[in-house]
């Protein structure tokens, strides 16, 4: 996949210094607060795709509602488009997909389009060219005329994605952009944000689906509890030499011949041992020495999650068994 | 303003679409219905009464919508959160609270002179009787109390943190306006000075829904509605709701959205 440079020197679309958030919570008496933002220092710039990655609960949602100004700073500040987010003009460049968004259930797709369409100042058939323009491009114009409360989840992620995109931004900010789409939908959108920024929309993608990051992103923030760890280039992720766990195929009848293997992490009789990627080569030697037949081998993570968790701390994770990709 | 007239649009769409109406259409139903009954068992002047009840009527099915309005638009722009791809729109939040405030007295609009309507018919084709100019007046009169109360609902609304809290504070806020009368004879009354104070403060900020009842006297031979009493009511509607719109735009302004 073409990946555009990393170029520092590129103008920031979002600037954010020292930005901090408390959220105080609980009764005079027994007030509890929460440091859901610590001093973050962040740079997204113009052109790229900026992926923003965290746990659930990290911050990043309350890092996007500061960006968008539905929550005011406790300290810092944040410039967009090298303005101030309360400035019409600078809202007027902006596209913004919530995290499940809801719609009035009473309006039909077409009419939310229109609707949001002549918010950012399109009338007529202007307004009209650019809703079908969105429509095609979300795959709903068949649905176009049907009532919100029949779509499903995925339609009204598209549908979702059509207004963010129906003022033509300069810069789209989207919260979980993969929520609720199914394999296909979930590519559909991965091809959408990737001509967008063929196209020079500068992409800031809070997620917690790192192969989504992978293919889009071009440099990556890993927030953990508030502190934005480290802001990194994806080439430099993907470059990197942090371990990644792999899953070696043995025949299930040699299962014997995995007992006492020096560098197993689990070992499952029907045939199959997890081993880090640092002691993947001995791992296999020692098998062929053993005369175990190896039928494959596949990672059990990508790069960037073991990456992701590393940059975390989570070394547990790293050892853990991985559910979803156990052969 | 072209904003403005989109969120009302969108507003009005909404209510219009949703349930409200045949709830609207069912209160209609039930309070021509008890109005008819009530003005057959009234002996004499069966018009009057049907006139006199029907106006009644009209003020409490504009109420019932914009309470029920309130309550089920609360639940999708606050609760669901559906505000936050309003307010992330190239709109400011002054232009939103106006829109949605136009939206629902539309709905309003529509709701009451809708109940007029009908009654007239009744009064005109089924009675055979005329309906006096002053019937007229008052429903723009219930109208201007309707503007009022939905300013201070959608206020309500960007303040309260519950759907009960908004139609709670709402309801009061009518029924405490309503009264508005007696406090002004308590304050006539000899009473210390601090609950005074405190009466003086209530009947400033609670708007004074008796200075809109027209309908009690749709039959005094004495009343003759001027352009000086016209201006008076005018001025009262619109500078009250004026102040609670920028109370609801600087409390929007600043709430956070979590």
């Amino acid at each position: 996949m073409e990946r555009t440079a990393v170029v520092t020197d590129s103008p920031c679309a979002i600037q954010i210094r020292g930005l901090s958030k408390t959220y105080k919570t609980g009764f005079w008496f027994t007030p509890k607060v929460t440091h859901a933002l610590k001093t973050v220092q962040l740079d997204v710039y113009e052109n790229q795709a900026f992926g923003l990655m965290g746990l659930n609960g990290a911050g990043k949602t309350t890092l996007i509602k500061l960006v968008l100004g539905l929550l005011r700073p406790t300290a810092g500040s944040v410039a967009v488009l090298g303005g101030n987010i309360s400035q019409r003009g600078v809202r007027q460049r902006i596209g913004y997909l919530p995290e499940l968004p809801y719609f009035s259930k009473q309006h039909t797709g077409r009419e939310l389009l229109g609707y949001f369409g002549s918010l950012h100042g399109l009338a007529g058939s202007a307004l009209q060219h650019r809703v079908d323009e969105i429509l095609d491009l979300v795959r709903m114009r068949s649905a176009a005329g049907l009532k919100v409360s029949g779509y499903s989840k995925g339609m009204l992620q598209r549908i979702g994605i059509g207004q963010a995109l129906i003022g033509k931004p300069r810069l789209l900010i989207c919260d979980e952009p993969m929520s609720g789409l199914d394999p296909v939908g979930y590519k559909e959108m991965r091809d959408i944000f990737i001509d967008l920024k063929k196209a020079g929309t500068t992409l800031f993608l809070n997620t917690h689906i790192l192969d989504e990051v992978e293919r889009v992103c071009d440099r990556v923030g890993i927030l953990h509890e508030g502190v934005l760890k480290e802001v990194v280039p994806i080439s430099k992720i993907l470059e990197s030499s942090v371990p990644v766990d792999y899953w070696i195929d043995v025949d299930g009848a040699e299962a014997a011949k995995l007992s006492g293997m020096p560098f197993q992490e689990t070992v499952r009789n029907n045939g199959g041992v997890q081993v880090s990627g640092l002691v993947l080569a001995e791992t296999l030697a020692l098998l062929t020495a053993r005369k175990a037949q190896v039928k494959g081998v596949r990672p059990l993570s990508s790069q960037v999650e073991a990456y992701f968790l590393k940059a975390i701390g989570a070394q547990a994770h790293l050892n853990r068994p991985i559910g979803g990709r156990r052969p | 303003m072209k904003r403005v007239l989109a969120v009302t649009a969108f507003t009005f769409r909404e209510l219009i679409r949703s349930r409200l109406l045949f709830v609207w259409l069912i209160s209609v139903i039930v309070l021509c219905g008890l109005d008819f009954l009530l003005s057959i068992l009234s002996f004499g002047s069966t018009l009057q009464i049907f006139m006199d009840l029907g106006l009644a009527g009209m003020e409490i099915s504009g109420l019932l919508v914009l309470l029920l309005g309130l309550a089920v638009t609360y639940t999708t722009e606050m609760d669901q959160k559906a505000i936050f791809l309003h307010l992330a729109k190239p709109l400011t939040r002054g232009e939103y609270l106006l829109g949605r405030i136009l939206g629902f007295f539309l709905v309003n609009c529509l709701v009451v002179l809708g109940m007029g309507l009908v009654i007239v018919g009744l009064v005109v084709f089924l009675g055979g009787g005329t309906v006096p100019v002053l019937f007229y007046e008052c429903v723009v009169f219930i109208l201007l109390e309707m503007f009022v109360l939905t300013t201070l609902g959608l206020t309500y609304q960007m303040i309260a943190t519950s759907m009960v809290g908004v139609v709670l504070y709402t309801f009061f806020t009518v029924f405490l306006g309503q009264c508005i009368g007696e406090v002004q004879w308590l304050l006539n009354q000899q009473l210390s000075h601090w609950v005074k104070v405190l009466l003086r403060v209530v009947y400033y900020i609670l708007p004074n829904l008796e200075a809109f009842n027209l309908k009690d006297r749709l039959y005094d031979p004495n009343l003759v509605l001027g352009w000086a009493q016209w201006q008076d009511i005018l001025l009262y509607a619109f500078s009250y709701s004026f102040v609670v719109f920028l109370i609801g735009w600087i409390n929007l302004e600043k709430r956070e959205f979590r």
